[in-house]
């Protein structure tokens, strides 16, 4: 069946934006209490909305950078704090980033590739929090994961 | 067919869900955005199966599993999941759900994971 992607890019440029601000809010609510648990968990669940949104709709750029946020912010939540703020900066960076990237998509450019410094400088905490693949899940559902990941 | 309760904070998956769904001849009785509506809207509209996201607000997925499954211990209950949740996917299944989908949704994954697990209720 063909779903009517045209109507899903538009309900992702709107949904992606209250979602950016809504990142960015809780950016500043984390500059004053680097511990600040719903502003925390506001930016991973932002984040994981909007990588699963553009994965979607194939926005591979966008969904990898979310990706990568999403999962630094797991490693946040985890240690219930920003650790300092370099890695504060490095959010903000990642937000405007991910701005510019729907920005593209909403001027009916494909977003470019997230900068490999910005990617490699978020990966670097978090590699070690990443939850294991999968190798042998329970399911024997047509979508069950297992051998090589999906990219979502 | 069978009476459906999506459960999803984003506007954007409960649509598509609804339109991968809805021509197969299932009901979506109800839509809920977090945990917490989740579990009052099962309680309310006792649907066939609930397509349950892991991350939510208010209360997460895995929790509103719990509290359905304890109340209802029949539910029928699909998961919605993503790369990277494979640990929280583990912990629904364990903790009762019967099956999981991934983003991004395949229609045809979608519909065999929903009609195999009423199929498997019934």
């Amino acid at each position: 069946m063909a779903l009517d992607m045209a109507k899903y890019r538009r309900i992702f440029l709107e949904e992606s934006a209250d979602h950016l601000a809504e990142i960015s809010r809780a950016l500043i609510d984390l500059e004053k209490e680097m511990d600040n648990a719903p502003a925390i968990d506001t930016i991973f669940r932002m984040a994981h909305s909007i990588k699963s949104m553009a994965a979607s709709l194939g926005y591979d750029p966008v969904a990898d950078l979310s990706h990568r946020i999403e999962d630094r912010m797991e490693g946040v939540r985890a240690s219930g704090r920003v650790s300092d703020f370099e890695e504060l900066e490095l959010l903000f960076r990642s937000l405007e980033a991910l701005e510019t990237m729907v920005a593209a998509i909403s001027g009916e450019q494909g977003p470019a590739p997230a900068d490999a410094a910005l990617i490699g400088a978020l990966a670097a905490q978090a590699t070690e929090l990443a939850d294991p693949l999968p190798s042998a899940l329970p399911s024997d559902s047509p979508d069950a994961v297992g051998g090589e990941p999906k990219k979502v | 067919m069978a009476r459906v309760l999506i459960a999803d904070d984003a506007s954007f998956m409960r649509q598509m869900i609804r339109e991968i769904i809805e021509p197969e001849g299932h009901e979506v009785v109800g839509e809920a955005t977090n945990g917490i509506e989740a579990v009052a809207l099962y309680e309310e509209l006792l649907p066939d199966l609930v397509t349950m996201d892991i991350v939510m607000p208010k209360r997460s997925g895995i929790d509103a599993v719990k509290t359905i499954l304890a109340e209802s211990p029949t539910a029928c209950i699909v998961m919605c999941s993503a790369l990277g949740q494979e640990t929280l996917v583990m912990e629904a299944l364990q903790a009762g759900a019967r099956d999981f989908i991934v983003k991004p949704f395949k229609p045809e994954s979608v519909i065999a994971t929903i009609k195999k697990t009423i199929e498997k209720a019934d």
